[in-house]
């Protein structure tokens, strides 16, 4: 039966290869889609796994009434002190310190550079690395010396350590730029600068805007629960705690509803695909009705008939989702490489693909098939 | 022993066009008969009726013993399958595939496997001279030889009756000479041969011939 309906196909070429391409179409973008965001999401557990899940940052919120607060300058030491805590820094932002490449830029062009006074020990609590030079040390930190974020120094045009900005009207020198910071992007258009120097030359008051906290793997939520009431036991509804690794799986969250919405075009592709496969079939029945009348003289029942359209059919569609499902896995391999992402297609969307092509052709054949087992032989024979 | 044709009073209608009225005849086990007519006579409404490929609006109809009137579609596609071969004017080869595995579709519906087939076909080929030929493909065949393909098609499977409509009609005089000595030698070697032709040279080389005019039986002999 499958060499009889491999035969039908076999006869055509080049029409079984543009009805199945409509198939492939369709099941290569479901799968390339499932795959890619499959793979984009397996990239980023593989990132938070590396940069940890662990880390929990403080800010002030507002009063009741609207007001901006600020966190006590104890709420560092005080989250220090929690157990689960095992590092905790801050940086505050010097409100009246810009930065500029050098004095002649004017005021208002200040590039969405932020002045962060920083403890030294950032780095090691938010997962941060250095790119070129050193961080800020106890020496340097009581010193005119910033690092850059990573945006900051492109954006000032800073190549190399050891050159000079313009720091709230004094001359700083840049003794690091620093590499992006996933969990804390904010470090990367920030300008970060001693604490100590910040109090004494850019007026800055001393109060944290930022409490960076690494807990125990274990204890995440309670730190979390618990982060507000010690931060400021005072007004602990006057402290904003969130936690930057579920701001990156959020963002993936969003990607889901583009996914939906392409999976959904890739399904409306294949029933575009089914469509076509059920035309090939009704042509291929008017076609081929002298090949039916020779066969229902040979002795074929109209259950014979039926089957081989039915096999052919499905065989069109089997074919197409074959090809379209190496499509796929193609196009997620490619995409994913070039996204240095891992590629992941999962077995699901593979073999859901190929039931669905299946059903397609289950769908697409009975028709023309039973058109076929009910052509009368004599009118079959009858066409030339 | 019971005949392998038996019309009794078969009439068909189509759409209230009479296309045969009336008409009875037998053929008797191993004869070889023509039945001659002008085209629209009902010569291949007749035909159609005998290889129950047609059903007759009144009438019996009975091939080797059988009412096809009470047999279900799978008996009489098995009917076809054993008992009757077909011939037809434009052959009815399947393009692009081998000459031997054209005359093994003759057995595709008998339940035979694949190498019996195979096999079966290319001794047939032997018996109408195109052994040479099996793996040719049909456009590469002359009409005589493409013809004498869909008559080992027809005969591969040993049928009782031979159905052969206009089986000269696409060819010249010489090859349609051939393929009618062929009919005659397996006629010779027992099958019952049907030939349906408006050819009057074609007819008088046959035995027994049955003239149709205008749906009827207008002579017999």
């Amino acid at each position: 039966m499958l060499r009889v309906g491999g035969a039908g196909l076999r006869a055509r070429p080049t029409r079984v290869v543009l009805s199945a391409l409509g198939i492939a179409i369709g099941i290569a973008a479901m799968i390339s889609v499932v795959g890619i965001s499959t793979s984009s999401r397996e990239d980023l557990d593989r990132r938070l796994a590396a940069l940890g899940t662990n880390l929990l940052t403080v800010g002030p919120g507002q009063t009741l009434f609207g007001e901006q607060t600020h966190l006590p300058s104890e709420s560092v030491g005080m989250i220090g002190r929690m157990d689960p805590v095992t590092s905790s820094t801050a940086t505050g932002v010097v409100v009246d310190a810009n930065v500029y490449r050098n004095d002649h830029i004017p005021k208002t062009q200040s590039g969405g550079i932020a002045v962060l006074a920083t403890r030294t020990d950032l780095l090691e609590t938010v997962g941060g690395t250095v790119a070129k030079g050193t961080f800020l040390n106890d020496a340097t930190a009581a010193y005119p010396a910033v690092v850059l974020g990573h945006k900051a120094a492109e954006r000032l045009g800073v190549a190399a350590p050891n050159e000079l900005v313009h720091v709230g009207g004094e001359w700083f020198t840049v003794v690091g730029v620093l590499h992006p910071a996933p969990l804390a992007p904010e470090l990367d258009t920030a300008a970060l600068v001693g604490w100590p120097v910040a109090r004494q030359r850019l007026g800055f008051d001393g109060y944290p805007t930022t409490v960076y906290a690494r807990s125990r793997d274990d204890a995440v939520h309670q730190v979390q629960a618990a982060l507000a009431a010690t931060a400021n036991p005072e007004h602990p509804d006057e402290v904003e705690v969130s936690r930057p690794s579920d701001a990156l799986a959020a963002k993936q969250a969003t990607d889901e509803t583009l996914n939906a919405l392409l999976l959904g075009l890739g399904a409306v592709a294949l029933l575009v695909g089914g469509v076509g496969v059920a035309n090939t079939m009704v042509v291929s029945v008017l076609e081929r009705r002298a090949e039916i009348g020779l066969r229902r003289s040979l002795g074929a029942t109209r259950g014979q008939i039926r089957s081989q359209f039915l096999v052919e059919s499905l065989l069109l569609s089997a074919l197409g989702g074959a090809a379209g499902t190496l499509l796929g896995i193609l196009v997620t391999t490619g995409y994913a490489t070039y996204q240095d992402w891992p590629s992941l297609v999962p077995a699901w969307a593979t073999t859901g693909g190929i039931a669905a092509t299946m059903a397609i052709g289950a769908l697409a054949g009975p028709y023309p098939a039973i058109r076929a087992s009910r052509l009368p032989p004599t009118e079959a024979l009858a066409t030339p | 022993m019971t005949p392998v044709v038996e019309l009794r009073e078969v009439g068909r209608e189509y759409q209230g066009v009479v296309a045969l009225r009336d008409v009875s005849l037998t053929v008797e086990r191993g004869e070889l008969v023509g039945i001659v007519g002008p085209s629209g006579s009902g010569k291949s409404t007749m035909l159609n009726l005998i290889g129950t490929l047609d059903h007759p609006s009144r009438g019996e109809v009975r091939i080797d013993g059988h009412a096809v009137r009470e047999l279900s579609d799978r008996a009489l596609s098995a009917l076809r399958a054993n008992t009757i071969g077909f011939v037809f004017q434009q052959f009815h080869l399947a393009a692009g595939v081998s000459t031997v595995d054209n005359v093994a579709d003759g057995l595709l519906y008998t339940g035979t496997g694949l190498g019996q087939r195979r096999q079966r076909a290319a001794e047939a080929l032997e018996t109408v001279g195109l052994g040479h030929r099996a793996g040719h493909r049909p456009h590469e065949l002359s009409g005589g030889e493409r013809q004498r393909v869909a008559i080992a098609r027809a005969v591969v499977g040993r049928p009782a009756l031979l159905l052969a409509d206009e089986p000269t009609g696409n060819l010249d005089s010489q090859s349609g000479d051939g393929v009618l000595r062929l009919l005659r030698s397996l006629n010779e070697t027992g099958t019952t041969v049907l030939v349906i032709t408006h050819d009057r040279e074609v007819a008088a080389t046959l035995p027994r011939r049955v003239a149709v005019r205008d749906g009827r039986v207008v002579g017999d002999g």
